[in-house]
């Protein structure tokens, strides 16, 4: 959910999108129509056929527009009957405490009769550390503490006493309960930690790698994930990975790099326009990664801003070509942006699952200051020429162990219109 | 002054459950330092204690999660922001410099605000704890380390044993340790003033009864020399105030000459 109206100059005139961008450039009456758009694009999305709606967290920025994912989810919960509602998710270190997510989500999980994915990342450093002013050295002991929490909250059949570091609770008591039992399915989005990978193969939940930058540039990180599954001599069971891949289909490949690039460019350059010194502060990275020397695909993002932004103030012959603003056509050749026909996208879209291993597809139809036009047309598309093609993959030879399980339908209740 | 010791020896010492290093250099009259940001780095002597270790017997404990103290809690990673005895959080709110030098043979990091006994004189060097909105500190965490290197000292290359890599270490193992021991030392000290620097300590200066003295460097772009003044409101004893030229935030990394001779005025 961008704000899709930033000037065209934002990234030379201003220092970030995350965290401390102006807020002159918000316009409520912007936000009022987009924040209607998105969340008719996302019911559209569940009435043709996707099996699911992904919202997410985000806070001080104009990349999402989306503090709090759990608003939207409620209306989705009501206003769509069938999908999966994907939240992905709540930052539970940010929450005080943590129980309000464990009844949020239950609170969700009921109103849907049993759709909800329960996300929980840890949360971007410019959303966590910066805009919530979380001690980045104690974020990580607090997500794991609130995901101990969520967790026993929704399976002990007691009223409990949680006496942890961050959260002293007497009376834990979570009414409403998830309707899902033991509890909703636990995707973790992650950005490239190392941890995360372990946290996830360890613990039986889905790993889901929410990247910028493509398959092509996620593939050595979900590989990190399937070794750790395999050294601890877990299945590779595919449905246990999620992967973020911006799409864009057209009648044609010509047609497609026509309606796409504007958006993709708006979204790269201006909506990734994250000032470096909010990228890596120090505690938000495990040690771990850091001696494992892994990128986070926020760092990518924000180093390739700067390089973009020295480069532009550079003199043309003394700028490196690597660090001028990137070209679409160089966005599609890397796999940022996967567009073509539906034969084409099809085809990429498979080898995104099989290269990856992955059995959950989040397809971005929507990215940048894409109009809302074109994002239905772009939906379309995807639900009626693409997704029953990649939908089947996987589903005979693995059980998806991480998918909603809701009231059959004839207990479900039906919204009064 | 200008005769320069070198020798120097360390040791790990049992600190709540884990251990902290404790350098020592010197000998003569005892004066304890509480190290900056960059803490304490492997190698040399820090250069302002090498400078004081010439006629004093100098003693440096490396708070926990800084290079060497491998405890991986510093006192100011409070969960709750609130502070269970006032030497805690004074220790919170100020993880600059102080320096101490100890009456009765026994201290301890913690305990010079509530024994003013143990101690004969505190020198701060451009302390934290203070906040004005007006007037703010800088955010040192919220930029690329270049730019966090740049604010910490006048001369950038006044800190290079922790920001450079040792060109001494050839193996790629432990250049990789290293690197993971710079970061841990950056997180411990985040940790201490995240993500404002201010935890209460002006409600709780009242309780430090030791003859302070204040020092700031001129070009300091952390915290702004004018918090001279707002330390000098709240604390109870101010014994001089000190301004030194061309140093930064780190006054002693910058100009370890002059501070250490401001430390030896202001211990008398």
């Amino acid at each position: 959910m961008p704000y899709p109206d930033l000037p065209g100059d934002f990234p030379d005139r201003y220092r970030s999108v995350w965290v401390d961008i102006d807020p002159a450039l918000y316009d409520p009456a912007v936000g009022h129509r987009v924040y209607n758009e998105y969340i008719d694009q996302l019911e559209y999305a569940a009435s043709v056929g996707f099996d699911g709606v992904g919202i997410n967290e985000h806070h001080s920025n104009a990349y999402g527009l989306m503090p709090s994912p759990n608003l939207i989810a409620s209306t989705l919960a009501r206003s769509t009957s069938d999908a999966a509602i994907v939240v992905l998710g709540d930052s539970v270190a940010l929450y005080n405490p943590p129980i309000r997510v464990a009844e949020e989500m239950a609170m969700l999980d009921g109103i849907s009769g049993g759709r909800l994915v329960a996300g929980f990342p840890v949360g971007s450093p410019m959303d966590t550390v910066f805009a919530y002013g979380t001690n980045p050295a104690t974020l990580r002991e607090r997500y794991h503490e609130g995901m101990e929490l969520i967790q026993q909250a929704w399976t002990r059949d007691d009223v409990f006493a949680f006496n942890g570091r961050y959260n002293k609770l007497r009376y834990v008591n979570c009414w409403p309960r998830p309707v899902q039992k033991p509890h909703p399915p636990i995707w973790i989005p992650g950005g490239g930690s190392v941890d995360t990978w372990d946290y996830c193969a360890e613990n039986d939940l889905v790993y889901c790698y929410l990247s910028y930058f493509g398959y092509k540039a996620g593939l050595a990180t979900m590989r990190g994930f399937w070794n750790k599954m395999a050294e601890l001599g877990k299945p590779q069971n595919p449905f246990q990975g999620a992967f973020a891949q911006f799409v864009g289909v057209a009648d044609s490949e010509k047609e497609a790099y026509e309606l796409y690039r504007e958006p993709a460019e708006y979204f790269f350059n201006s909506c990734l326009h994250v000032y470096a010194g909010f990228a890596d502060p120090p505690g938000y990275k495990t040690p771990n990664t850091v001696r494992a020397g892994v990128e986070g695909m926020v760092e990518r993002a924000a180093r390739e801003a700067t390089a973009r932004s020295e480069a532009k103030a550079k003199p043309k012959a003394s700028a490196p070509a690597a660090s001028q603003a990137m070209p679409f056509e160089t966005m599609v050749e890397k796999g940022y942006v996967i567009i073509g026909s539906p034969d084409q996208v099809i085809e990429k879209l498979t080898e995104v699952g099989t290269s990856m291993n992955v059995g959950h597809l989040l397809t971005l139809a929507h990215f940048g200051n894409m109009d809302n036009e074109l994002v239905r047309h772009n939906t379309e598309l995807l639900a009626r020429k693409v997704l029953p093609e990649v939908q089947p993959l996987f589903e005979n030879e693995w059980e998806d162990r991480w998918w909603p399980k809701p009231l059959p339908t004839a207990q479900r209740a039906e919204p009064a219109r | 002054m200008s005769a320069v010791s070198t020798t120097f020896t360390t040791r790990q010492v049992a600190f709540r459950g884990g251990t902290v290093k404790v350098v020592e250099a010197g000998q003569g009259p005892t004066v304890g330092y509480l190290h900056g940001m960059v803490g304490l780095p492997a190698g040399e002597l820090q250069p302002m204690l090498a400078e004081l270790a010439a006629d004093h017997r100098v003693i440096a404990p490396c708070l926990p999660g800084f290079t060497g103290s491998p405890t991986r809690r510093a006192c100011g990673s409070c969960p709750t922001g609130s502070s269970p005895c006032p030497s805690w959080s004074i220790c919170a709110a100020s993880p600059a410099h102080r320096w101490w030098p100890p009456r009765s043979g026994r201290w301890s990091p913690s305990s010079w605000p509530v024994r003013p006994e143990a101690f004969s004189h505190l020198v701060l060097l451009a302390p934290m704890g203070l906040w004005d909105a007006e007037d703010p500190v800088a955010d040192a965490f919220g930029t690329t380390m270049t730019e966090q290197r740049a604010l910490l000292t006048a001369d950038p290359a006044a800190t290079a044993r922790f920001w450079d890599d040792d060109p001494a270490v050839t193996d790629a193992a432990e250049k990789i340790e290293l690197g993971v021991s710079r970061y841990l030392t950056r997180t411990s000290a985040a940790s201490l003033v995240w993500p404002i620097p201010e935890h209460g300590f002006a409600e709780r200066a009242h309780l430090v009864r030791t003859p302070t003295s204040l020092v700031w460097g001129t070009a300091d772009r952390l915290v702004p020399p004018s918090y001279a003044d707002r330390f000098g409101a709240v604390l109870p004893q101010v014994a001089g105030r000190y301004l030194v030229n061309e140093a930064g935030h780190l006054v002693d990394w910058d100009r370890p000459v002059e501070v250490a001779a401001i430390v030896r005025t202001a211990l008398g």
